[in-house]
C-alpha cells in the first residue's frame, strides 16, 4: 500500500499534472482573496474565497483522479500490481491516498491568503478552517468516486468527463429532491445530496453525521473499485 | 512445484484454455509453445494470478493460489508479454518500487545491484525507464522478475523484440537462472525453446497437445520413419533396387540435388533398421552414399503437426535440403 502511495504520488509530480492541479487551485483561491480584498472588507474572505473551495474542487478532482487506474489498465502495469503480493484493496487505498493527498496539498496551499490576513486583521478561522475541512471530507468522496470511475475504462478523458459529470449531478441533486413528490423518495435524494452536506461545514459548524456521511461513501467507493479491479479477473 | 490441474478459462462462449493439466518439477526449465493465441499467457495469467481460472486449480509448492493467493504470488517471479513497466519513473526508482511493492527481504541495495549486473542494466540504472531501447526495456521486465528471488519465474516471450545478440544474452541468462529457479517460459519461436528448455509442452486451440523432453518429443511423436539417402548414379535403377529391398514400405526420388546425385525418400516399416542393408545395397551396386539421415521430426515439423488441422502428411518434407 504506502509503495503504491509513494509511486502514485511521485506519478503526479513526474508529470504536469501535480504541480499544474496545485496551481490552478492555488491561483483561483489567489484570485479571489485579491478581488475580495480589493472591492470590501476581509470579514467576506471566508464566505467568498473559502465558500468557493467546493466548485474550484469539482474542477480539479476530475483531473486528479482521471488517471488513478486507466493508465495502468492501458499500460498493462496492472499485473505487475495484481501479481505482487498485495491485496487489491491495498493497492486501491494507495491509489486512493495518494489523489487525496495531491488534493489535500491544494487545499492547504490555499490556506496560505488567509493566514497572511491573519496578521493584519482576524479573519473567521471557525468559517475557514470549516470550509477547509469540509472541502477535504466532500473532496475524499469525490475522489473515490472518480478512483472507481477510472476503474471502469482504459481512457483517461472518459474517466474524467465521468467523474466530472457525477459531481455536477451530486451538487444539483437536492433541488432534484424539490421538485419530487413522493416523500420518501424525495428525502432518500436529499439524503445522497454532498452540497447539502457541505454546507453545514461552512458554516463553521462540524457535523459528526456529514463527515461520517462522506468518510462512508470513501469506504463504499474504495470497497466497489477493489470489487471491480478482482472482477475483470473473473471475466 | 508447480501443478496445474484441469486449468480451464471461458471468455464468454470462447474456451482459451482447457482442461489443461501438467506438474513441473522444482529446478527444471519448462517451454511453452503454441501459436498466438493458443492459450500461453492466459495459462501463464492464471499461474500468476493475474486471472482467475473459470475450473481448476493451480498448486505451487503446495500451496493453492485460491487459498493462500498472497503465498503463491510471493513465490512467483513473473514477466508479462508487455513488461509492466511505469514509464515515468527512471530505472532505479522502479525497481526500488517494486522491491517495496514485493516487500523483498533481501539488503536492498545489494539485491538490486546483483540483479542489475546480472541483467546487464547497470549502466542504465539512472536513466528514466520511457527512453530505454526495447532491448532495455525487456531486461527491466526481466530483472523486475527477479526481485525478492522468487524459486518460480515465469517468463512470458521473454526475447520478443531484442536483437539476435540480446537474445543469445538472454537465453544464457535463462539457462543460468535454470540452475536455481524453476522456469517457465512461453515462446513460439522454436530454436529458442530447443536451445533453452529441458522439457516442452505444446498448447493449441487451449489444448494442451504434446508434452515430454525436448529431445526425445520429436522422436516420439513422429510417426513415419524415413531416412533420406543421397546417392550418385542412375536415379531410375536405384530407385528399383530399393523398392525391391524386403523391409522397405515406400520409396521416391526426391530429384536431382547435386550432379548426378539424387535424393530418395526411404520409408521402412516402424522397428526396422535399414540403414546397413541400404548401405550393402549401393555398395554392391558401386552407387556412392553421399549422405543418409533420419528424419525424426524437428521441432519446426512436430509444431506444424501438432497445431495445423491437416494434421502434417508431408512433416519432414524440405528436410532433405542441407
Amino acid at each position: 500500500m504506502i509503495a503504491v502511495f509513494k509511486r502514485e504520488l511521485r506519478s503526479y509530480f513526474n508529470s504536469p499534472i501535480g504541480y499544474v492541479c496545485v496551481a490552478a487551485l492555488t491561483a483561483l483561491y489567489g484570485l479571489f482573496y485579491f478581488m475580495v480584498m480589493a472591492g470590501g472588507s476581509s470579514s467576506f474572505i471566508s464566505r467568498y474565497v473559502y465558500g468557493s473551495m467546493f466548485s474550484f474542487s469539482m474542477l480539479v478532482i476530475p483531473i486528479i483522479t482521471m488517471k488513478s487506474l486507466t493508465d495502468d489498465q492501458k499500460n498493462k502495469t496492472d499485473q505487475i500490481l495484481l501479481t505482487a503480493p498485495v491485496g487489491v484493496t491495498a493497492i486501491v487505498i494507495g491509489k486512493f491516498l495518494a489523489s487525496l493527498f495531491v488534493f489535500f496539498l491544494a487545499s492547504t496551499i490555499g490556506l496560505l491568503p488567509a493566514v497572511a490576513m491573519s496578521f493584519f486583521s482576524s479573519p473567521s478561522w471557525g468559517e475557514i478552517l470549516g470550509n477547509y475541512i469540509g472541502t477535504l471530507l466532500y473532496g475524499g468522496a469525490m475522489i473515490s468516486i472518480g478512483v472507481f470511475i477510472s476503474s471502469l475504462t482504459i481512457s483517461q478523458i472518459i474517466a474524467a468527463i465521468g467523474t466530472f459529470a457525477v459531481s455536477v449531478f451530486l451538487m444539483y441533486i437536492d433541488s432534484l429532491a424539490s421538485s419530487i413528490n413522493n416523500g420518501l423518495v424525495a428525502t432518500v435524494v436529499g439524503w445522497i445530496s454532498f452540497s447539502s452536506r457541505y454546507s453545514i461545514f461552512t458554516q463553521g459548524l462540524f457535523s459528526v453525521s456529514s463527515a461520517v456521511f462522506f468518510l462512508s461513501v470513501m469506504a463504499i467507493f474504495v470497497f466497489l473499485t477493489a470489487r471491480r479491479i478482482e472482477s475483470r479477473r473473473w471475466s | 512445484m508447480v501443478e496445474v490441474r484441469n486449468l480451464t478459462k471461458r471468455y464468454g462462449a470462447n474456451l482459451a484454455v482447457d482442461h489443461v493439466s501438467f506438474t513441473i518439477e522444482e529446478g527444471s526449465i519448462v517451454g511453452f509453445l503454441g501459436p498466438n493465441g493458443a492459450g500461453k499467457s492466459t495459462t501463464m495469467n492464471i499461474i500468476t494470478g493475474y486471472l482467475s481460472a473459470t475450473e481448476g486449480s493451480v498448486t505451487v509448492s503446495g500451496k493453492n493460489t485460491l487459498d493462500d493467493p498472497n503465498e503463491v504470488k510471493k513465490l512467483i517471479g513473473y514477466l508479462p508479454e508487455q513488461p509492466p513497466l511505469y514509464l515515468d519513473m527512471t530505472v532505479k526508482e522502479y525497481l526500488n518500487f517494486v522491491y517495496e511493492l514485493k516487500k523483498a527481504s533481501q539488503p536492498r541495495q545489494q539485491h538490486l545491484e546483483e540483479i542489475c549486473k546480472l541483467v546487464k542494466i547497470d549502466n542504465v540504472y539512472n536513466r528514466l525507464v520511457g527512453n530505454l531501447s526495447k532491448g532495455y526495456k525487456q531486461r527491466v521486465g526481466i530483472a523486475q522478475a527477479l526481485i525478492g528471488n522468487p524459486p518460480v519465474l515465469i517468463l512470458d516471450e521473454p526475447t520478443v523484440g531484442l536483437d539476435p545478440k540480446q537474445i543469445i544474452e538472454i537465453r544464457t541468462l535463462i539457462k543460468n537462472l535454470g540452475r536455481n529457479h524453476t522456469v517457465i517460459l512461453s515462446s513460439h519461436i522454436l530454436p529458442e525453446v530447443q536451445a533453452v528448455c529441458e522439457r516442452i509442452i505444446v498448447i493449441n486451440n487451449g489444448k494442451l497437445v504434446a508434452d515430454g523432453a525436448t529431445d526425445t518429443l520429436a522422436h516420439d511423436l513422429s510417426h513415419d520413419h524415413r531416412l533420406i539417402l543421397r546417392a550418385e548414379g542412375p536415379e531410375r535403377e536405384i530407385l528399383h533396387a530399393i523398392e525391391a529391398m524386403e523391409k522397405v514400405v515406400d520409396v521416391y526420388s526426391m530429384g536431382e540435388k547435386e550432379p548426378g546425385a539424387f535424393d530418395f525418400s526411404v520409408e521402412s516399416d516402424m522397428d526396422v533398421d535399414v540403414r546397413r542393408d541400404l548401405f550393402a545395397l549401393m555398395a554392391r551396386n558401386g552407387w556412392p552414399v553421399l549422405g543418409l539421415k533420419n528424419t525424426d521430426l524437428t521441432l519446426e515439423d512436430l509444431f506444424l503437426q501438432l497445431t495445423s488441422t491437416d494434421a502434417g502428411t508431408h512433416a519432414g518434407d524440405g528436410k532433405g535440403e542441407q
